[in-house]
Formats: structure tokens, C-alpha cells, sequence
């Protein structure tokens, strides 16, 4: 049987063998960067986590979940969010409002339980889209990294923690 | 039959209906709100408009009666422009709370205002508020959400003959009202069975069912033709599925059989198979695998001369064969096997599949009728039975200890008012039990083996109903692998006791 050689390997020259070309062009990238930093000062790199960036107004991060301008919950568990949710992180268990707590909520239903799993999570921001009192936004930074599995888990009072928020149909 | 026209093409429907169901039945779907087949014709919510040639004004379809050639028209831009304008007129009080409403995604409102209603109002005044109401022991009244079509006043007058419901108050301040029915004074909240089906009537969020508030949303459900086991009627149903856990039972929509209702007592039990359920062998209320437990009862069961299986009522009509059959074979071996059906007090009485209501019998089994026809039922009176049961070396009870069959499953009393528990626990029976049965409770605990078997929506099998009707139920719930119903149960105990004697 024949047999088609289709490629050769390549074979070196002498002066290639001994990396010259290569090492010096990598040398001279590094030394320009060097330079730019110790001299000009124009170095592009952060002490993160101390400093942080600036995120974009896009930035999908952390949920938050927010009040309305009377303090209220937005929240009316209406599990749209549950339901679009890819990745089926969302999990609401829904009540109705006590009857001394009707002034924390807008409508009968509230959230009694409202866990998102971030490990599942996958930060598409369906549920910021389907939500139709405005009340889960995408905008709590970068979710930090935990010791434990479970501390993965937020649950309604984390996400509840940043006052105030943006208004409905808007980002901060 | 006769012929009438509509929108140019000529149909022929039947003419003993009403314009709205003759039409129906040939598929032109005209939309209502206040038209329910099993009521009486109100002519309330005006959106059934129609045009008829020859008459000036438009009129409602669900009031007009179909006359052999009859022209209609059911598409103009007349119609549109009425029907949008009555959406309009539906909606000036109505609250946008669809996110907060349970009946979103079966509302007629929601579906009428997509389809035919316009996104805008004209209406500038303040909308009416009045806070909710309880008007029964498992019904709320939300009368923001009320359209005033008065299906429930009609259901309480024309079918359950207790006028309690009624309009109260007048035009933009009109509400449903809990008014005295004139038989017993005072006494003024619902508590029949049948608010689930008031709740299910209504074509909008107002009448809601405080068991089932808040629990899910309706566009999460599988749903499964089946049937109800809560009596012997047999009632067909729609059995709503979530993460393989059964939510609720509905209604068909069939103006044969239960025609669209069902009552409380099957609705409402629809939880009872997934919760508290016997996925394990147990001996003696300890979990272990099927071989160990059948090891530990296998002397018992060699040693055995009288056996007496109880039960039978709950079982379908395959599986009442199937144990017939290893009765008779057991009998062959030369024990003297029984077999009683006859379990609670009612049964031994002798005719109890008494009507209680339109739909609901006494008896509260679902295949009682066939198990009369197979099983013999030896005893003729409670005594006999007893005494029997005194005298057998083991006794297998038929799912005679499974939740909404014996007891429910959020009553606190559980299974203390079971006669067939009060005769074990009174006669101290419990060493020599086996408990065929879905439910992990005090009986499957304190039985000698307890042998975990399918539930009826687990299933798919037939039963005959009151009138020897028989009716298939289908498969809504996935049930773990290797569950078995009871007859296989069975078959597998004899079967591998034998298997190890035969090692041994």
C-alpha cells in the first residue's frame, strides 16, 4: 500500500536552533511595558480587591432587590422571574401579608422566601427583564468568593440590603 | 338540525341550543363572560354581541335561540368596536394586579382583554376599592376584581338550591353580598362542598380558595386526564402535575359526565398523594430492604394457616383480579385464605352508595362497586369478622390505611376514628399485620411489615363507578423506580419467599 505523504515536518535552520529571534522579540515587548509603567506611570493593573474598577452601568453582577419610594417592597411575588429563569436558580415561596405588616408591601402577596443560588446562576439578567414591578436588578457588584457552599445561597435579606434603588425601567 | 348562515357560510347546528353553544360545536368560539352552560341565561356582561339580519340593534348570542335560516354575522367592524367598548366597560374597576392574581393565565378577563379589548381607558375617575372578604370557611372574596356576572348567585340558586350569594348595593357600588338564606338565621358563611367550585366558576380572580392562595401559578402545570378518587362517582378530572407533585384537581371542560363541577372532597385532596408517602419495606416501623423484611416474616408466613386480607375497595379492577387469582392459588396450598371488602361502619349496612349531593356519594371508595362483584365477603356482620380476625395467623390489609381513603392528611386526629384502626389497636392485631399501603403513619409503624404500594395517580388502570360504568385513570405522577401497585406487591412477597425457602 502507498502511502501519501502530505506534509513534511519543518526543518530548522542553524540559527533558528539557538531561539534568538523569538526571545529577544518577547524581551523588547516586556521591557516597553516595563518602561511605560516605572517611568510614564501608565500602568493599567489594580490592587483588587482594595481598589475596584469602575463598572459599567451595563454590568450584570449580584441581584439587589428594591424598595419603592415609600419604603415599600416591590416584590409581589408574582414568580415571573422563577419562571424565566434559565438556570432555575430563583426559588419564591409566596404568603399572604400579615395583618400588621400591610404597610411594608403594596399588594396582598409578598415574598416570604426569596433565595437565589448564585452557583447556579449564570447572569443573564431574564429575570431583570421579566420582572414587572421593577423589582430585581442585576446591580450589586461582583459577587464576592465564600468559604462555604452554602453562603452561596442569598437569601431575601441580602438581597435586600442596598436601600433605595433605581426606578422602574431604569439602571443605576 | 337546521341551516343558518354566519359571516357568509352556511353551518347546520342543532336548534334546541342557545346561538353561543350551537356554535360552538361547529368551532366559532364567540366570547362570554356571564353564559355558563349548567346556568341560567342572564344576559349580563353584553360580550357575546352578534348581528342577526334584519334586526336593527345587536344582540347577545348566549339570549338568542337559532332559528332555521338564520343570517349572523359574528365578525364586523360593528362587533369589534362593541366588544371593545364593553372590555373597556369591564375593566373601569378592575385592578391591574394580574402579577398578584391566582387566576392569571385562566382568566377570561386576561384572555377577552388580549383579544378583543383595547390597551387604553378613557376613565379618569379614582378606581372603586373595597378590602376582601371572607364569605366562606375556604372562600375570600377579593370585589375589586368582581365583573358582576353573577355565575356564583346563579350556581348557589339554580344548583345547590341555597340562596345565599347575592347582589347587594347598586351600579358602580354593586358587590357580591352573603345574605341570610331564609332556613337558618344568623348563620350567613358559606360551608358547603362545593367552594371550589364557585372559585373555578368565576371568569376572574373575585372568589378564591384559601387553601390553595398563593401557591403557584397556573402556567407551571402538566396537566392529565384522569379521574377523581375521593367517592364512588368517579368523576373525570384534570389532574395538575408540578415537579411530579399533584397541585390540584379540575374540573373538565365536558358537559357530560360531572359536567364542569367536581366537589370539595375530591378537589382538595388532591395533596394527599404526594405528602407523608411509604417509599420503603418496613418491619416492624424500622426501614429496610424488601429481603431483609421478607427474611424476618418469612416463618410467620410458612406457619400460617389462616389468613384474611382485608380491603379491596380501593384497588383497581386488574388489581382485584390479579389478587383473586393468588387467593385462589394460596387456597390450592391448602390454607384457608378470606377476603373481606367490607371495612368501615357504612359498608356493612346493605345499600351505601347513597347520592349526598349532585355529585357526591356516601360511599367514599372508589372502586367499591367491582370489589362487591369479586370478592365474596364472607362475614355477614361485624361480629363474625371480628372474631375472625382474632383467629388469623397473619392478616394483610388492602391500602386500608392510605391517607384520603382512611383520614386526610392535615387532620390531627389522623387515623383514631378509622374503625378498621380502633378493632387492631383495641384487640391488640398489630403483631400479625401486613400493610399494604401508600402512607407512612401510625398504622404502617406499628404493622408487623409494611410493603409500600402506588397511589392512584401513580397508575394506569380502570375502575367501575357507581352506575358499572368503567373509567381509566392515566399516569399524572412519575412514581419511584421499583414502586409496585398492590397485586405486584403481593406477587413479589410470595414469590421471593419461596425463591428463599427453595435456597435455604
Amino acid at each position: 500500500m502507498g502511502v501519501v505523504k502530505v506534509k513534511q515536518k519543518y526543518k530548522w535552520k542553524w540559527y533558528e536552533k539557538f531561539y534568538f529571534i523569538s526571545i529577544s522579540a518577547g524581551m523588547l515587548t516586556t521591557m516597553k511595558y516595563f518602561l511605560k509603567c516605572a517611568i510614564l506611570r501608565k500602568q493599567v493593573t489594580v490592587q483588587y480587591p482594595e481598589e475596584i474598577r469602575p463598572l459599567s452601568s451595563r454590568f450584570r453582577g449580584r441581584h439587589t432587590l428594591k424598595r419603592d419610594n415609600k419604603g415599600r417592597e416591590r416584590c409581589t411575588s408574582c414568580f415571573c422571574c422563577m419562571w424565566v429563569c434559565p438556570a432555575q436558580c430563583i426559588h419564591i415561596e409566596a404568603a399572604k401579608v400579615p395583618e400588621n405588616e400591610k404597610e411594608n408591601y403594596p399588594e396582598d402577596k409578598y415574598a416570604k422566601v426569596f433565595n437565589i443560588d448564585t452557583l447556579r446562576c449564570i447572569f443573564c439578567g431574564l429575570c431583570e427583564e421579566a420582572c414587572p414591578k421593577g423589582a430585581i436588578y442585576l446591580d450589586g457588584g461582583i459577587p464576592m468568593p465564600e468559604d462555604d457552599r452554602d453562603d452561596f445561597l442569598i437569601t431575601k435579606d441580602i438581597l435586600l440590603e442596598k436601600e433605595g434603588g433605581p426606578i422602574i425601567g431604569t439602571r443605576m | 338540525m337546521v341551516t343558518i348562515t354566519v359571516d357568509g357560510k352556511e353551518y347546520s347546528v342543532d336548534e334546541n341550543k342557545n346561538l353561543v353553544d350551537a356554535l360552538k360545536e361547529v368551532g366559532i368560539h364567540i366570547p362570554t363572560f356571564c353564559y355558563h352552560p349548567k346556568l341560567s341565561v342572564a344576559g349580563l356582561c353584553r360580550l357575546c354581541l352578534i348581528e342577526i339580519e334584519g334586526v336593527p340593534k345587536l344582540q347577545i348570542g348566549c339570549g338568542t335561540a337559532v332559528k332555521d335560516g338564520m343570517k349572523i354575522i359574528v365578525t364586523s367592524e360593528k362587533i369589534i368596536k362593541a366588544r371593545e367598548a364593553i372590555m373597556e366597560f369591564q375593566l373601569i374597576n378592575h385592578p391591574l394586579d394580574c402579577p398578584v392574581c391566582d387566576k392569571a393565565g385562566e382568566c377570561k378577563l386576561q384572555d377577552y382583554s388580549f383579544s378583543s379589548g383595547t390597551s387604553t381607558t378613557r376613565y379618569k375617575e379614582n378606581k372603586r376599592t373595597t378590602p376582601e372578604e371572607e364569605i366562606g370557611d375556604n372562600l375570600l372574596i377579593n370585589h375589586n376584581r368582581c365583573i358582576m356576572c353573577l355565575r356564583c348567585v346563579r350556581f348557589q340558586k339554580e344548583i345547590l338550591n341555597d340562596p345565599r350569594l347575592e347582589r347587594i348595593h347598586r351600579g358602580n357600588q354593586s358587590m357580591i353580598g352573603c345574605i341570610s338564606n331564609g332556613k337558618d338565621e344568623g348563620k350567613k358563611l358559606i360551608d358547603h362542598n362545593y367552594q371550589g367550585a364557585l372559585s373555578d366558576l368565576c371568569p376572574v380572580g373575585a372568589l378564591l380558595n384559601k387553601d390553595m392562595l398563593y401557591k403557584s401559578r397556573v402556567w407551571w402545570y402538566d396537566r392529565t386526564q384522569s379521574i377523581c378518587h375521593g367517592c364512588s362517582s368517579l368523576c373525570k378530572i384534570t389532574v395538575d402535575v408540578k415537579n411530579n407533585e399533584v397541585y390540584r384537581y379540575m374540573p373538565p371542560e365536558d358537559p357530560y359526565n360531572n359536567g364542569y363541577f367536581i366537589c370539595d372532597q375530591g378537589r382538595f385532596s388532591a395533596e394527599d398523594f404526594t405528602k407523608e408517602r411509604l417509599f420503603s419495606y418496613a418491619y416492624k416501623g424500622i426501614n429496610k430492604k424488601s429481603p431483609d423484611v421478607f427474611s424476618e416474616i418469612k416463618n410467620t408466613w410458612q406457619n400460617a394457616q389462616s389468613i384474611v386480607f382485608v380491603g379491596g375497595t380501593t384497588e383497581s379492577n386488574e388489581s382485584l383480579e390479579k389478587i383473586k387469582e393468588i387467593i385462589q392459588s394460596m387456597i390450592k396450598t391448602g390454607k384457608n385464605v378470606k377476603w373481606e371488602y367490607k371495612t368501615m361502619q357504612y359498608m356493612w349496612e346493605s345499600n351505601w352508595a347513597e347520592e349526598v349531593d349532585f355529585l357526591m356519594t356516601s360511599d367514599k371508595r372508589p372502586n367499591s362497586k367491582k370489589a362487591r362483584e369479586v370478592i365474596e365477603g364472607p362475614f355477614s356482620n361485624e361480629k363474625d369478622f371480628i372474631a375472625a380476625l382474632k383467629n388469623a395467623d397473619i392478616i394483610f390489609s388492602l391500602n386500608e390505611f392510605s391517607a384520603p381513603y382512611s383520614y386526610r392528611i392535615n387532620d390531627e386526629n389522623e387515623l383514631s376514628e378509622n374503625i378498621l384502626y380502633k378493632i387492631f389497636e383495641n384487640e391488640n392485631l398489630w403483631g400479625k399485620i401486613i400493610n399494604l399501603t401508600t402512607h407512612d403513619n401510625n398504622a404502617s409503624k406499628k404493622a408487623l411489615a409494611s410493603f409500600p404500594v402506588k397511589a392512584m395517580t401513580e397508575i394506569e388502570n380502570s375502575f367501575t363507578d357507581k352506575k358499572g360504568e368503567i373509567k381509566k385513570t392515566k399516569i399524572s405522577v412519575r412514581p419511584p423506580e421499583g414502586l409496585r401497585n398492590t397485586a405486584e406487591v403481593l406477587e413479589y412477597f410470595i414469590n421471593s419467599v419461596e425463591r428463599q425457602t427453595a435456597i435455604a
